[in-house]
């Protein structure tokens, strides 16, 4: 009973950082209608932009965030800006391809320049713990969750009651009215591309400081971003908060009473599973 | 060009590289072997993505089931490289029918991230099981040289392709076509929708999984990752767009040139090869969306206004 | 005289929303029935009902006899059902031979099995409804009298022996309403029967053989086109729009 009440608690505190991890990719795929299949490796970008600033500069990770996500915002503004909004009117396809191109271009440029070698992000607390209801809890699986779920509800507030959330989320439903009111597209676009890759840095940032990172875990995190994604349901942004906790108590369970090499046939099952019978992700509205 | 010239040079290319073994050096024959396999793959996955238009980001599965199907058969069981060939397309065909009838019903970006996650339940599952060696895998017996691999990859690469020639002459194909451009108006005038994907996705998965199983025996060595190695579901995607997608010789063309450009690239400036790929394809996806194939066709009309009424149609 | 079409208490609920209340009526072979009523009485899903786009809540639909309503929408295509759509569904990227092609490889009696043979057919109808100049162009670069036209020949490529069509005529001009009545007459002396969705009132009337009209998703009226047409419920749900 101690160990399920452990497992999770473990399950849950993974579960916000896993909700943050879809959270950019949500966002972007329900306003520019683009499947971004490289944002595991703007993911993996804010987790080594925390990285150098934590071992070049002595920042603290958690000060570091909010430079990544500066930092991985203006890269996803350019790149919407210079790249995505050349192929927003083609079939979807074609985003998703092009994506693929800058995830190839991503990995490759990070293994060139920091090197393959496995990093983590060790801040001096790293191992403090302390006990919560009879679980034992790391103290920075606590604040990262913390912090996940705040970005998570800071997003929903923005898109809610603010003039620019409230233009996003109008250029979403109807480009045409939109336009009419003076929103300005490529703008707009680049900004809400900006505001998605942003809050991958965050996860990134995040991921750093939990778990090892390298070059190569973008397409790996993309893949799961997906699952957290339409398991939750794609409807509102909101909703990711659900299909991360959901799928961050089921991988935490499936490692105590199945095996941990079964978390990913568990997930992308479900992923599956959700897809055929229930499209609209466990939240969503049947169509 | 006429069908019967089309037919004589397409004869003549292929007897020409059937040659290579004799001549070439290893390193050619090498890149030949990858490029034909690569050129396989392309091909099966222009079936169920370029003329039916759904598409398949979990080709890799039947990749792997092949690949699988010849490493146990020949490993576990001492059977011989057809019998495991056999084995591999039939878990290939039974997975394309048992899976490919749920998620066939669905469209678009949904089907294609549902493959994608088939893709990784199916590495996950395998590298858990005892019989193919979990996360290590499997050590196959030595092949008996590179040419013969050649010529079976050059073999499997005509086979398929003829299978996509016939395909896009026969009312089949018609029917298949009728889907991609609009599913619901295909069924009201008669097409069975779901039988004719089914069996789309059934063809696509005998040929990659024939794919599979020569290039597990070629290298003797096969694991979860490599086997089912998800990007080369994109990588055969692009080959295929690139090339040109709901043609016949797209793919081919798309797949021989990647793999030369991936080639050179690293060979000239290795470490950023790839990233010069990455570069590559986002060009080509802008500029040529619709491949090699069209832009043949129409750069003797427009000259370079093709690339920008390309860019002036799909930009904000 | 014999039933080609029956339809018997057909029912269809959307989450509550009543669209066809126990809707039962009959076509005769060779028949023009015509379909009136005002903007979302549920014509077009009656029609849906019938070709198998939809599937009834309750009641059933037979035809020559045989229960269909079961059926998925390509085995009806086969027995003989075919239809046209208000929103027009062309196979945008083929030419308009092709378009037409598909509806003589895939429909029912008489259908192709081969490509050449097939398109052949398809010239023949094209030449029907007045499309053979279009035949090379691709079906999305057409204009929307020569799209309802495309509409048409692909239905009737299939061979079939019940036509639903589904407002053939909006935004035609007169000259072009006559054109189309003419084709559609033409079809009806070939053997077909046909069903027919219109808001122009005088052309409704000129080719039914019979009328029906649907108000809120239930049948308020059915029965000889100057009969139904003096119906006072009939003018009441339409209010004004009687004149044309």
């Amino acid at each position: 009973m101690q160990l399920l009440w452990q497992i999770l608690v473990n399950g849950i505190l993974l579960g916000g950082l896993y909700a943050l991890m879809a959270l950019g990719l949500v966002l972007v795929w329900g306003v520019l209608n683009i499947v971004n299949l490289a944002h595991g490796a703007l993911i993996m970008l804010g987790a080594y932009a925390c990285y150098y600033l934590f071992t070049g500069f002595g920042w603290d990770p958690f000060a570091a965030l909010p430079a990544a996500m500066a930092m991985l915002f203006c890269l996803g503004y350019l790149i919407q800006r210079c790249v995505l909004n050349l192929v927003i009117r083609a079939p979807m396809f074609n985003s998703l391809l092009v994506t693929f191109g800058l995830e190839v271009v991503i990995t490759y440029l990070a293994q060139f320049l920091f090197s393959a070698d496995f990093r983590t992000v060790n801040p001096s607390y790293a191992g403090a713990n302390f006990s919560f209801l009879g679980a034992t809890v790391p103290l920075v699986r606590v604040l990262a969750f913390g912090i996940a779920l705040a970005l998570t509800v800071a997003l929903w507030l923005f898109l809610e009651h603010t003039r620019i959330g409230r233009a996003i989320r109008a250029t979403a439903q109807n480009l045409v009215a939109a336009r009419l009111y003076g929103v300005n597209p490529r703008q707009l676009y680049a900004l809400t591309f900006g505001i998605g890759a942003a809050l991958a840095g965050a996860a990134g940032a995040l991921y750093g400081v939990v778990s090892q990172i390298n070059p190569y875990i973008g397409a790996g995190l993309t893949a799961k971003s997906f699952a957290i994604a339409i398991i939750g349901g794609l409807e509102k942004s909101i909703y990711v908060l659900v299909g991360g906790l959901f799928l961050g108590v089921v991988e935490a369970l499936t490692a105590l009473y199945i095996g941990p090499t079964y978390t990913d046939v568990v997930s992308f099952g479900i992923l599956v599973l959700v897809l055929i019978v229930r499209p609209s992700g466990l939240l969503g509205r049947t169509a | 060009m006429k069908p019967a010239l089309k037919f004589a040079s397409a004869a003549l290319v292929v007897g020409v590289f059937a040659t290579v073994p004799l001549w070439g050096s290893a390193v050619l024959v090498q890149f030949g072997i990858n490029a034909l396999i690569l050129a396989t793959l392309a091909q099966s996955w222009n079936i169920i993505g370029g003329y039916t238009g759904y598409p398949s980001f979990g080709n890799s599965v039947f990749y792997g089931l092949g690949g699988y199907g010849v490493a146990i058969a020949m490993v576990q069981y001492h059977l011989s490289f057809a019998l495991g060939l056999i084995l591999g397309a039939t878990l290939a065909v039974l997975f394309a029918f048992l899976i490919g009838l749920p998620v066939l019903r669905l469209r678009g970006h949904y089907f294609a991230i549902a493959t994608l996650g088939l893709a990784e339940v199916m590495t996950a599952i395998v590298s858990n099981l005892e019989i193919a060696g979990r996360n290590i895998g499997l050590i196959l017996p030595l092949a008996k040289g590179d040419a013969l691999f050649f010529e079976l990859s050059l073999a499997l690469v005509v086979v398929t392709t003829l299978t996509v020639a016939w395909i896009s002459r026969s009312r089949f194909g018609f029917g298949l076509i009728a889907i991609r451009e609009n599913e619901e108006a295909a069924a009201v005038m008669g097409v069975n929708t779901t039988l004719y994907k089914v069996l789309a996705f059934a063809l696509c998965s005998v040929f990659s999984a024939v794919a599979g199983g020569i290039h597990a025996y070629w290298i003797t060595y096969l694991d979860p990752g490599s086997a089912f190695d998800v990007a080369l579901n994109v990588q055969m995607i692009i080959m295929a767009v690139f090339g040109g997608p709901g043609t016949i010789f797209g793919p081919i063309l798309g797949a021989f040139a990647l793999s030369a450009i991936s080639e050179i690239l690293a060979s000239k400036i290795t470490s950023l090869a790839s990233i010069f790929f990455g570069v590559v394809i986002v060009v080509a996806i802008v500029f040529m969306p619709r491949g090699f194939a069209d832009l043949i066709q129409n750069f003797r009309r427009l000259g370079w206004r093709y690339f920008q009424e390309n860019l002036k149609a799909h930009r904000v | 005289m014999d039933t080609i079409l029956e339809v018997r208490n057909l029912t269809k609920r959307f989450h509550g929303l009543q669209a066809i209340d126990r809707v039962t009526f009959t076509l005769e072979r060779n028949q023009i029935l015509g379909l009136i009523g005002p903007n979302g009485a549920g014509k077009t899903t009656l029609v849906s009902l019938v070709s198998g786009t939809l599937q009834p809540t309750e009641g059933s639909v037979l035809f020559e006899g045989k229960p269909i309503h079961r059926l998925a929408g390509f085995r009806r295509a086969l027995l003989g059902i075919a239809r046209t759509f208000q929103v027009m569904r062309p196979f945008p990227g083929l030419t308009v031979l092709d378009n037409v092609a598909v509806g003589a490889l895939f429909g029912a009696a008489g259908s192709a099995r081969q490509l050449a043979a097939a398109r052949e057919n398809a010239n023949r109808w094209l030449h029907f409804v007045g499309l053979d100049h279009r035949a090379r162009q691709r079906a999305d670069a057409l204009g929307g009298p020569d799209r309802k036209r495309l509409e048409l020949a692909k239905a009737l490529a299939m061979r079939p022996k019940l036509l639903l069509l589904d407002e053939v005529m909006a935004g035609l001009n007169p000259v072009e309403i006559e054109e189309v009545i003419t084709v559609i007459k033409k079809v009806r002396d070939q053997g077909i029967s046909i069903v027919v969705i219109e808001h122009v009132m005088k052309a409704i009337q000129s080719l039914s053989d019979r009328l029906l009209v649907l108000h809120h998703g239930e049948k308020i009226a059915e029965g000889k086109p100057e009969e139904v047409l003096r119906n006072d419920q009939v003018i009441a749900a339409y209010l004004g729009s009687k004149r044309r």
